[in-house]
């Protein structure tokens, strides 16, 4: 891959020039935490965040979507335009690259490719950062500590100077306008180097490291840890909404007050609401949150991969700080470190 | 708060025609969330709480390119009541027509035998894997229902129906709980007195006028003769009977892989995206709903 290198100073420059021709989603102080939001300008972007409550997600599925209008009267469609907003995601972590990589297998490149989320994919530049991880991060375990492609710019950080690979014309053309891009020094490639080796140093120790994961998902399916784990769940799921791979939905349709037309909208869904695998007739093949949360952490570890040949889960650490019962893959692992233990009974 | 670029922004219009005129396929890929009309040309009473709707696309373009399988299923639409999942009871040798068979059981299915023949609906589909039906061509095969499972058997038993010189024996076993249950009854009285069919319909609950045989849908299997290595069997039914069905044909001598069942669970979208279908690693939208017994075991959380 191409790649240049800029000096730190030139990143307003390069915000300012995306902002030109797009709206400019970056990460922003909230109070004590971050977010990303659009912003109005270059001073608001905080590029040395920690991580955001929640990711971009919400920009290629938004919470609310609506897929068309109808005339309920006649049983037919009205006219419906959805507005795409051409955006940049500036700041965006490994992780979340490699998130969005995910939703692309199931959204754009599987069968039934959605007319919706491709719109916005294609309308959407993607500039990433590197980071440093937070204690709560795990991306490393999973190959997520590093976006291969998915993105149109990446920005690594080697102190006062970013390496920028850069991976479309679009984002190409707005770099060298804005910045002085220039080749790299082969003291800037070591630094590189280095940079690298800290992050790769930095992860937390406490979290095990455990290869054959999805194998042990299925060998320890009927555990009792599963009830112990899942039944302290209180459904509320905070889990899914800040999580960047998760993408399961309803649809709805929604009668406007005069009762004859409406919408079809959907919505963000969670395998760990209550009703979600409720069929006609009033059965529910997950009752109870115990199964629902096994449920959900068999297709991040094991069931997404037997699939797609990659973890559904990029360690990013938010359902981590999110769930208020401590229920997060990091509490799975810890499980099987228990009964990898030289002592397990 | 938006920047200036606001007003560069894109409008994408899901439902708008290009002005070149499409194939019927071309159409349903464009957006295949996008419902297309269909007609009510025929209801009929099945028992007090099923009736079997017949329906006919509106668009040639769409009739045309709608085939299906035995064993898949529609997501059927009535604008601002919402989108229900429902298997094909038709065979596809019947094309151009689409036969469900619905149970009133909910808000959408009340909705819908409220509706009268000429009435328009949505269908999108058809959706998921279906039975085998090529591979099951010149064997043996073995179709059990159970109740409200005989809707997506049935596409299934009129497609061996129709073209039943390709296919060996033909056993079909119908359990249901009462006589009043029963559905196709008129169906499979024509076809009692045929030698090419093998027909059993048993109930739980008999009352003075039933001339069949009685007891739960595996009692027939006591005197079934099969030949295990050129038989397929289909079952469908409600979740609790897979089990004991499946024993059945296994005691039978036939191989796992050789039986199949369709699968119950709320296909919202049918694409393999809500996730609401799944089990496992896997989605009954578009890995089954069809699936044999050998998949399934391999399904964590199937049986």
């Amino acid at each position: 891959m191409l790649y240049r290198v800029i000096e730190a100073s030139e990143i307003p420059a390069l915000i300012s020039a995306f902002m030109e021709s797009h709206e400019v989603v970056a990460p922003v102080k909230k109070g004590d935490v971050y977010a990303f939001d659009v912003i109005s300008s270059p001073d608001e972007v905080v590029l040395d965040y920690d991580t955001t409550i929640a990711s971009p997600k919400k920009y290629f599925l938004p919470p609310a979507e609506t897929l068309m209008t109808f005339d309920a009267q006649g049983n037919q469609l009205t006219d419906y335009t959805a507005e795409i907003t051409p955006r940049v995601i500036f700041g965006a972590h490994a992780c979340d690259i490699n998130a969005l990589n995910r939703l692309d297998v199931v959204y754009k490149d599987a069968p039934y490719a959605d007319p919706y989320y491709i719109a916005r994919r294609q309308a959407t530049l993607i500039v990433g950062i590197s980071c440093m991880p937070t204690e709560t991060c795990f991306c490393h375990l999973w190959s997520s500590d590093e976006a291969r492609f998915g993105y149109d710019l990446f920005l690594q950080d080697i102190g006062g100077k970013y390496l920028v690979s850069i991976s479309s014309n679009d984002a190409a053309n707005i770099l060298e306008s804005a910045c002085n891009p220039r080749e790299a020094t082969d003291a800037e490639r070591i630094e590189f180097r280095h940079a690298t080796r800290r992050r790769q140093a930095a992860f937390n120790p406490e979290i095990p490291k455990i290869q054959e994961v999805a194998m042990l998902m299925d060998a320890f399916h009927d555990d009792p840890f599963w009830d112990e784990l899942g039944g302290k769940c209180l459904s509320c799921t905070a889990c899914s909404s800040v999580c960047p791979t998760c993408f399961c939905f309803d649809i709805r349709d929604v009668r406007d007050p005069d009762g004859t037309t409406g919408r079809r909208e959907r919505v963000w869904d969670a395998c760990t609401a209550p009703q979600f695998a409720l069929v006609a007739g009033g059965h529910n093949f997950r009752s109870d949150p115990a199964t629902r949360v096994r449920h959900r952490m068999y297709h991040k570890l094991n069931g997404f991969l037997a699939t797609h040949d990659r973890m559904l889960c990029v360690g990013c650490g938010r359902c981590v700080k999110a769930c208020k019962a401590n229920i997060n893959p990091i509490e799975v692992l810890k499980f099987f470190e228990r009964k990898g233990a030289a002592d397990a009974e | 708060m938006p920047n200036s670029c606001a007003v560069s922004t894109v409008r994408v219009r899901p439902f708008q025609e290009s002005p070149e005129r499409r194939s019927g396929a071309e159409l349903m890929a464009a957006n295949p969330y996008r419902p297309w009309p269909a007609r009510i040309t025929s209801i009929t009473d099945l028992t007090e709480h099923e009736k079997l709707f017949e329906f006919r696309l509106v668009d040639d373009r769409i009739r045309e390119a709608f085939h299906h399988a035995p064993g898949q299923f529609v997501e059927l639409s009535i604008f601002g009541v919402g989108e229900a999942p429902i298997s094909i009871s038709s065979s596809p040798t019947k094309h151009g027509f689409i036969e469900l068979c619905i149970r009133r059981a909910g808000k959408f299915t009340e909705a819908l035998h409220k509706m009268q023949c000429g009435d328009i609906v949505g269908i999108r589909g058809p959706f998921g894997r279906g039975f085998p039906i090529d591979d099951m061509r010149g064997h043996d095969v073995l179709l059990v229902a159970g109740g409200l499972g005989i809707a997506p058997l049935r596409s299934l038993i009129n497609n061996v129906h129709d073209e039943r010189s390709d296919f060996g024996k033909v056993t079909i076993v119908y359990g249901s709980r009462t006589p009043s249950d029963v559905m196709f009854r008129n169906q499979f009285e024509m076809w009692k007195h045929r030698k090419d069919f093998e027909l059993h319909l048993t109930v739980d609950y008999p009352d003075s006028t039933w001339d069949g045989e009685v007891g739960v849908v595996t009692k027939p299997f006591e005197h079934l003769e099969v030949d295990p290595g050129n038989t397929f069997g289909a079952v469908c039914g409600p979740p609790v009977m897979y089990r004991f069905v499946i024993e059945e044909m296994s005691k039978k001598g036939i191989a796992y892989d050789h039986i199949y069942c369709s699968f119950e669970r709320h296909m919202k979208c049918g694409m393999g995206k809500c996730g609401h279908c799944q089990i496992g690693h896997q989605y009954v939208c578009i890995d089954g709903p069809v699936f044999n017994y050998w998949e399934a075991k391999n399904i964590q959380g199937s049986m």
